[in-house]
């Protein structure tokens, strides 16, 4: 068995640990770029979300690349996602690939569904081999997000723009081929020194916005244009509450400690939104909202036609909680310049607005 | 005398405004872009040297507009500004106490939410440009009429025709239609107002709270009828400032002084001899990976100022390096 991956954010690490560990083939496709999505838009309905888009061009050149079966997300939600594995392996079978598509459908059965089909996709391996591999996949995804959250501090006060970049792209490839516990232990260790260690502006204050939004493009550079790079670079300091280490651990209940942080997120949301609305809408309302006093603002990012976040659109400038949102809608035809300009006069705006708040309510902002 | 250059670069016109050290106008430059951002940044120039008065001493040069980087580095300037901050200080400047303000230039429109005189939000059109000056230039145009008699002609309208304005295609189409149904050209213009004034309220400001003193600047505000249409929708006075076609460059010159004044520093300023320089912009495609980006560079007498227009930052640094 061949297995092809799409990509989302930095996924395919996980996978690749994981697959190595059992023994199993994994085709990871080139890394989200242009062609991908060329692609994508070539073979997909017009109208469709960019993460369909994205995804089908990747699972395209994985099949390209020899895979015989392909991994895809699904699920009975209320967005789109539901319908991605389903469309992409009638395309896929238009196009003459005739890959057998495995869902991993995390709104059902949860951690025993992935489970199962990591036993199926490793030829029946041992439930002794199986567990392990899946946990030191989820130590990766962890390892990942404590580099991410520290190059978040790091790109707003690095006196010379780019270093953190560097660091965690270096980073990056050291937790993709590490292959033990201890080692990614201590890689984590010297890459969190190695950021920590960057010469910062001395007196660097940064402003603080929170990113909120549908989960795919919040965590694909490729398809919010590098948002997170480009606020690193304004001096803005990314305060991010989508992470794969949270998800896992409230969709797949891997939540020790009991403690539900997305029911404080979706009580904070309840005076405005009293339900789920689909893929990650209810969230970025509530994280709004709860937020509100923590942050300078928000930058709110959604794919083109996405309804869940269209709804969050709405709701998120009129709530009590007076706090900047400016939403992003990605796709194909989203163009830098444009979102430069919008991203510049926001932190420009948050610049003045913190100087007069600052001066009338000394606190507030912290 | 202490002077203080504010340049502009959009898609249609370039504007250069010299403010002196007490934010007076001195002069300004209103040119059409043409496409050639550089060479009208260097004409620009030397029209502000041969009109500025004498003693007068650069001390800062601030950019703003769509080509605002371009021209950071062709004049080598202090601060490269987006174009919304740019417009909201050119507003305030001359409407100190002004809550709304609208610009509508070739290819963008814009809204500005001002409280207090800090910017609390903005808006900007996203996925379309009808009701910007370029079309208005082609409609113009294609009904033989000069734009800049376009409002007066539209004020002449007694009953004005319903046009559709969500879209450009379709507000053609619609305008055509009109004409061959009969309808006065003065009619169809007007109406056309009304239709580019409904896009904006309905598409640009949706949502934001308008409250006056609206001001309306860029160079759209020229249209006496855009303006009448304005204050028809909003049922307020709309203010046209003095200068409004300029102001963004205005605004960035203002910007400039106070960063420059603040920070005590000599301004980068390459000097008006750059106008006789030999600048070179062109284009390759990176083949480092499959995006396959567009890069743009600029040499001045054959070595390179700066690359731009990638993903990642791999010509950015090799240029500066």
């Amino acid at each position: 068995m061949r297995v092809g991956i799409p990509h989302a954010g930095n996924i395919y690490i996980p996978f690749r640990t994981l697959f190595r560990e059992l023994g199993t083939e994994l085709v990871v496709p080139p890394p989200n770029n242009q062609r991908a999505l060329d692609l994508g838009v070539k073979y997909a309905p017009e109208g469709v979300c960019i993460p369909f888009k994205l995804t089908l061009g990747n699972l395209i050149e994985a099949c390209e690349l020899g895979a015989d079966t392909v991994l895809q997300a699904g699920g009975f939600g209320i967005c789109r996602l539901s319908y991605y594995a389903k469309t992409q392996k009638e395309i896929l079978h238009d196009l003459g690939y005739d890959a057998e598509m495995l869902t991993f459908d995390v709104s059902q059965n949860k951690l025993r569904g992935i489970l199962q089909l990591i036993k199926h996709v490793s030829d029946n391996a041992p439930w002794s081999k199986v567990i392990p591999a899946f946990r030191f996949g989820l130590a990766k995804v962890a390892a990942v997000d404590d580099i991410e959250k520290i190059v978040h501090k790091m790109r707003a006060v690095e006196l010379e723009k780019g270093t953190a970049n560097r660091i965690y792209r270096e980073a990056i490839t050291a937790i993709d081929e590490v292959a033990d516990h201890g080692t990614l232990k201590r890689v984590v260790k010297d890459y969190s020194e190695k950021l920590y260690q960057i010469s910062r502006n001395p007196d660097a204050d940064s402003l603080k916005v929170g990113i909120v939004g549908e989960i795919f493009v919040v965590l694909d550079p490729f398809s919010n244009l590098d948002l997170e790079v480009e606020l690193g670079k304004l001096g803005v300091e990314v305060k991010r509450a989508i992470f794969f280490s949270r998800w896992t651990k409230f969709s797949l209940f891997l939540n020790p400690l009991g403690v539900d942080e997305w029911k404080k997120v979706h009580e904070a949301a309840m005076p405005y939104l009293k339900r789920d609305v689909g893929g990650d809408g209810w969230e970025s309302v509530g994280e709004k909202v709860f937020h509100a006093h923590q942050y300078d603002g928000i930058v709110h990012v959604a794919p083109f036609t996405c309804m869940p976040e269209v709804v969050a659109q709405n709701i998120m400038p009129s709530t009590k909680e007076d706090i900047p949102v400016l939403t992003l809608l990605c796709d194909e035809q989203t163009a830098k310049p444009g979102m430069l300009t919008r991203l510049e006069a926001f932190v420009d705006m948050l610049n003045f607005r913190r100087k007069r708040i600052g001066n009338l309510k000394p606190g507030v902002i912290k | 005398m202490k002077t203080y250059l504010g340049i502009d670069v959009g898609s249609l016109t370039t504007k250069l405004a010299l403010l002196d050290q007490d934010n007076r106008l001195l002069t300004a430059v209103y040119l059409r872009t043409q496409g050639k951002p550089v060479a009208m940044i260097q004409e620009g120039l030397e029209q502000i040297r041969d009109q500025m008065p004498y003693g007068a001493d650069i001390c800062g040069v601030a950019t703003t507009g769509s080509a605002r980087y371009l021209a950071g580095v062709v004049t080598d300037a202090d601060l490269v500004k987006n174009e919304i901050t740019s417009q909201a200080f050119g507003a305030i400047h001359y409407v100190p106490d002004a809550q709304t303000v609208i610009e509508i230039g070739g290819q963008d429109s814009k809204i500005i939410i001002i409280r207090d005189g800090v910017v609390i939000d903005f808006g900007m059109n996203t996925v379309c440009a009808a009701g910007t000056g370029s079309f208005l230039d082609h409609q113009a145009s294609r009904l033989n009429i000069n734009i800049e008699d376009f409002g007066q002609q539209a004020l002449q309208s007694k009953t004005p025709v319903r046009i559709a304005g969500r879209c450009t295609v379709f507000a053609e189409s619609d305008m055509i239609h009109k004409q061959q149904m009969g309808h006065k050209t003065d009619d169809i213009l007007y109406g056309l107002c009304q239709a580019l004034v409904r896009n904006f309220i309905n598409n640009v400001a949706l949502g934001k709270e308008i409250l006056p003193p609206v001001v309306f600047q860029g160079g759209v505000a020229f249209n006496a009828g855009i303006v009448k249409a304005f204050e028809e929708s909003l049922s307020t006075q709309v203010i046209v400032p003095p200068h409004h076609e300029v102001l963004g460059a205005i605004g960035v010159a203002l910007v400039a002084r106070e960063e420059i004044e603040a920070s005590g520093n000599m301004t980068k300023f390459r000097g008006f001899s750059i106008s006789q320089a030999n600048y070179h912009t062109s284009s390759f495609e990176c083949k480092a990976c499959p995006n396959v980006c567009e890069i743009a560079q600029l040499s001045l007498d054959g070595k390179v100022l700066a690359r731009w227009g990638g993903r990642c930052d791999l010509w950015e640094r090799a240029s500066t390096g």
